[in-house]
């Protein structure tokens, strides 16, 4: 979800003005020839991310959605926009920014600290802490929410029993807006985690030390030129984890439904599941969700063009560390805390849950009477429906990570490597879903597909199709910076050498590129694993996902075998997440490799 | 073979990347493309090995034309049999030696055993024989960039072109190459063109220079022409001409030019006849100064106090601070002349044959040019 800062386009910069108009030969002749491949990817994007958009938009202001066998759209009314007056949207769009403001402020105070204890000062232990502010993101917020549901909810919490069984007459309601807030600043704090501190750890230290050399403490250097240097990186990732809080669908289902809290997506998801469906009604209030979120993107787009000036290498002397003195083991322990509240508590009580016999808990001493057993997991686990679950998942995210891969790839090799004029735009559409909720283009690409004459609807195809478009963004620019590393000459002179264009790119480009391309079916496959909102609206009960089997037995109450099957998905997406980092270590060292034999000594 | 470049126009938007080049290149003939950055030499290149396409002219590759906007004719690069020297060399690091060199062959479906032996040969002419089987990630960059030569000759190409190729090396290695490269077009006889950026590549490799400046050839020679006679004062001033001032210049009773520098002296020289310009300036090489502590009294010389001394070993570089207004660069040999400090009273003096009067900027003039007509 990092942006990445794409290099200016250089020109050699003459002295002579060109004088003379300029005309446009060979333009139209070879339209074709130069933009065929170009005119194919942009007509794949169009139909992943363009008419879904089209699609909501069009339904907000109609009185049809389309339906299996009626793929139109009805007539065209402005009644279905009241909704947006409703008590009810301005409820949700209330509550959503409220949780969007709180949960990017818990997150920033959390994964700012984590950065800056981990890259910046001498407190033990760094290398876990370090991994502790990353792990969280790999647990979906699903998972995260059903734990902490487990953990927290007023009657039933681990948390609360352990409370009364010490006779303290205190709960810890989760279900409430201040523990939503919680939860998701909990989980999105990897993100601000991230970003800031690759910012704090690539800062070129001779900027820091130039400060020092003029006479700086070390509190006016870090006020004056650390703080601001990182600012883009703060701005950047707080304004990320506000449009991901407020997009949220899954916390805000587990944790607000309880206790009647709604948000935009809750509610959209509401009025298409109520019968009969207000599904016109669902796109009204998607187009006020996306066009808030349009709005927050553009922000961040905004603050990252504008502070391109901060660029920063990775060479040079390591940045300063501070002393923390009496602070470095409070320091340690404050990361620890974090990764109790966002890992080992959650896991712990998704285990506890999985492994009851009894679905009711009334005090901590009974957890030990002999009331563990693992048949609930094994049960679950061998069940048909975990199986199918299980298997359409793995299905689904494989062919979503090899199409998202291969999309992503050639619609960067058009931008980056061609000089087709429809590069810059295949661009916008690739990352534009970054600023659409998944929720609404859930909704798009259900309207898409059963009013295109291609019978997908109720296949996993489907939800491949989902999968790819909501994380075409992170697809893209994974790719992307891979393929900017890459000189472009090293393809050219297969083609000077007498290969055609296409034979260059499979001997030259996609060897080079092989752990950047790895690394990003990986990357897509993770994300697809843990897809839910974007599926709700489109699996049926023959292709239903992990994500989705989880989400349904929680809402059927089937805490217990929510929990078992939240510990298995957790499990495998924990193996994917080691398998990517893998492939990034071997990427690190073919990296190291390269520049190592690209100096000039004899 | 030959190559016939006729009017060609490279746009990119608005921006003028080469303008009405013409250029012809004889069979066996060594070109080198010299200018600054931004010049439109490596453009020129990348047009004629098809990477660019030109937005008007013609390229004619010996009998083919290879490119040719009026009629739609684009040749793509994969079948101008053109051989490219990449500035990064672009060897490719997943392969070995030999797969590098011998992938143009396998392209053309040769039978292995004739692979085998037209690579052996030209890794044996770049003097890398012995490196057939290592993987091109462990090379250095001398062997790198003999591997790129290597890959390009072995597929016979009708043209060599090599883009800046010494550039990324250390200055031993590059003079060590520089004569290797010229032996090997000697021999090879191959028609060759050459960008760079350095005239002593330039003078070394060329059997004629086109000096480029905006995207036009402003002048081109064999480079004792070029260097001796360079046609404006922007190139002399490329060519390492330090000493350039702004004078007005009439030509004599006699057929000399004289030229008298803006607020100062009057310089004489040896040069019969101007060219049609509105600007001029005259050009004195640091080197064919010559300071003494006593006036001459004779004609063509500068009195002024030295600012600034430089020892450089087989030379001093002075900078003279002259009484006119101005200032003086010159190159004085450490042997055999008379050294001078901080402070002192000079005398700088320069035989009139080495004062060249020369138009500013042939460039612009020939845009005048253009626009008048």
């Amino acid at each position: 979800m990092t942006q990445l800062a794409t290099p200016p386009e250089t020109r050699p910069v003459d002295d002579l003005e060109p004088d003379a108009p300029v005309s446009a030969p060979l333009w139209g002749r070879g339209i074709l020839r130069k933009n065929g491949a170009a005119l194919v990817v942009l007509a794949v994007l169009a139909v992943l991310v363009i008419m879904p958009m089209i699609l909501v938009l069009v339904a907000a202001i109609a009185t049809e959605v389309p339906r299996p066998g009626n793929g139109g759209l009805g007539a065209l009314t402005l009644d279905n926009l009241k909704v947006l007056t409703s008590p009810d949207a301005v409820k949700g769009l209330v509550n959503s920014l409220i949780l969007g403001l709180g949960a990017t402020a818990i997150a920033l105070v959390i994964g700012a600290t984590l950065a800056f204890i981990c890259a910046r000062t001498d407190a033990p232990w760094r290398r876990f802490i370090f991994f502790i502010g990353m792990a969280p993101v790999f647990v979906p917020a699903l998972v995260g929410a059903l734990a902490w549901s487990l953990l927290a909810s007023p009657s039933a919490g681990f948390v609360n029993i352990m409370l009364a069984d010490m006779g303290l007459d205190m709960t810890i309601n989760i279900y409430s807006i201040p523990g939503l807030i919680f939860v998701l600043g909990l989980f999105y704090a990897p993100y601000v985690f991230m970003l800031v501190h690759s910012s704090l750890s690539m800062m070129n230290a001779d900027l820091e030390e130039a400060s020092t050399v003029h006479g700086a403490s070390l509190k006016t250097m870090f006020r004056t030129v650390t703080l601001p240097l990182a600012m883009p990186a703060l701005l950047g990732s707080g304004i990320l984890v506000f449009a991901l809080s407020m997009e949220n669908f899954p916390v805000a289902a587990v944790l607000g439904n309880p206790a009647g809290i709604e948000t935009l997506p809750t509610y959209i998801f509401r009025l298409m599941g109520a019968a009969p469906a207000q599904a016109n009604a669902a796109a009204g209030i998607a187009i006020l969700l996306t066009l808030g979120l349009v709005f927050v993107t553009m922000g961040q787009q905004w603050i990252v063009n504008r502070r391109k000036f901060t660029t920063m290498t990775g060479k040079g002397a390591r940045p300063r560390q501070v002393p923390l003195r009496g602070w470095r083991w409070p320091a340690t322990i404050f990361a620890l805390v974090y990764f109790l509240l966002a890992i080992a508590l959650p896991m712990g009580a998704l285990f506890l849950a999985a492994t009851q016999d009894s679905p009711y808990l009334y005090s901590m001493s009974q957890m030990f009477q002999g009331g563990m057993s693992f048949d609930n997991i094994v049960k679950v686990a061998s069940a048909a429906d975990f199986q199918k679950a299980l298997v359409n998942s793995v299905v689904v995210a494989v062919v979503a990570a090899f199409a998202g891969t291969t999309i992503s790839f050639s619609a960067s090799y058009i931008r980056y490597r061609t000089k087709s004029r429809l590069g810059a735009l295949l661009e916008q559409i690739a990352t534009a879903p970054l600023a659409i909720p998944s929720i609404v283009l859930g909704m798009g690409i259900l309207w898409t597909w059963l009013s295109l004459p291609i019978p997908i609807y109720g296949t996993l195809i489907i939800l491949a199709v989902a999968c790819v478009a909501v994380a075409l963004p992170q697809g893209y620019r994974s790719i992307s910076s891979s393929m900017l590393q890459l000189h472009s000459d090293l393809e050219d002179s297969a083609v000077m050498l007498g290969a055609r264009r296409s034979r260059a790119i499979v001997n030259v480009t996609v060897p080079l590129m092989r752990v950047g391309i790895v690394s990003t079916f990986l990357l897509l496959l993770m994300l697809a694993m843990r897809e839910l909102s974007a599926s709700l609206f489109l699996f049926t009960s023959d292709t239903r996902i992990l994500s989705i089997l989880v989400f349904d037995n929680f809402e059927n109450g089937q805490t217990a075998v929510a929990a078992s099957i939240s510990v298995l998905f957790v499990l495998v997406i924990a193996v994917l997440a080691v398998l990517a980092q893998l492939a990034g270590n071997r990427e690190k060292k073919q990296l190291a490799e390269a520049s190592d034999s690209g100096t000039n000594s004899l | 073979m030959k190559i016939t470049i006729e009017n060609l126009q490279l746009r990119y938007g608005n921006f003028t990347a080469i303008e009405n080049l013409n250029l012809e290149i004889d069979e066996g003939e060594s070109v080198v493309l010299l200018g600054k950055s931004g010049c439109g030499k490596t453009s020129t290149m990348r047009c004629i090995a098809g990477l660019e396409e030109p937005t008007a002219g013609r390229i004619t590759i010996g009998d083919t034309v290879v490119f040719d906007a009026a009629k739609g004719i684009n040749l793509p690069p994969n079948k101008r049999n053109v051989g490219m020297v990449f500035q990064s060399y672009a060897v490719w690091p997943h392969m070995t030696v030999f797969q590098n060199v011998a992938y143009s062959l396998k392209l053309q479906k040769l039978p292995a055993a004739e692979v085998k032996s037209r690579v052996a040969e030209v890794l044996e002419l770049v003097g890398l024989s012995d490196f057939a089987q290592r993987g091109a990630s462990l090379l250095s960059g001398g062997q790198m960039q003999r591997v790129a030569l290597a890959r390009s000759l072995v597929m016979r190409p009708s043209v060599l072109m090599l883009d800046e190729p010494l550039s990324n090396l250390d200055a031993r290695l590059r003079d060590r190459l520089r004569v290797e490269l010229r032996e090997i077009q000697l021999s090879l006889g191959l028609t060759t063109v050459y960008v760079t950026h350095d005239q002593q590549e330039a003078f070394a490799l060329a059997d004629r220079i086109a000096l480029m400046q905006g995207g036009r050839i402003v002048q081109i020679g064999g480079p004792t022409a070029i260097y001796n006679e360079p046609a404006s004062a922007s190139i002399a001033h490329f060519l390492g001409v330090s000493n350039i001032f702004d004078c007005t210049a009439t030509v004599g009773a006699d057929g000399y030019v004289t030229a008298v520098r803006t607020g100062g002296e009057v310089i004489r020289t040896e040069q019969r006849g101007l060219a049609t310009a509105d600007d001029f300036k005259a050009c004195i090489r640091s080197e064919d100064l010559v300071l003494s502590n006593v006036s001459g009294g004779g004609t063509n010389e500068f009195s002024g106090r030295v600012a600034v001394t430089s020892f450089q070993g087989s030379s001093i570089r002075y900078a003279v601070t002259l009484d006119n207004g101005g200032e003086l660069d010159v190159f004085a040999p450490t042997k055999g002349a008379e050294r001078f400090a901080i402070g002192d009273r000079v005398f700088a003096s320069v035989a009139p044959e080495n004062v060249q009067v020369l138009p500013a900027d042939v460039v612009r003039q020939a845009r005048l040019q253009e626009v008048a007509a």
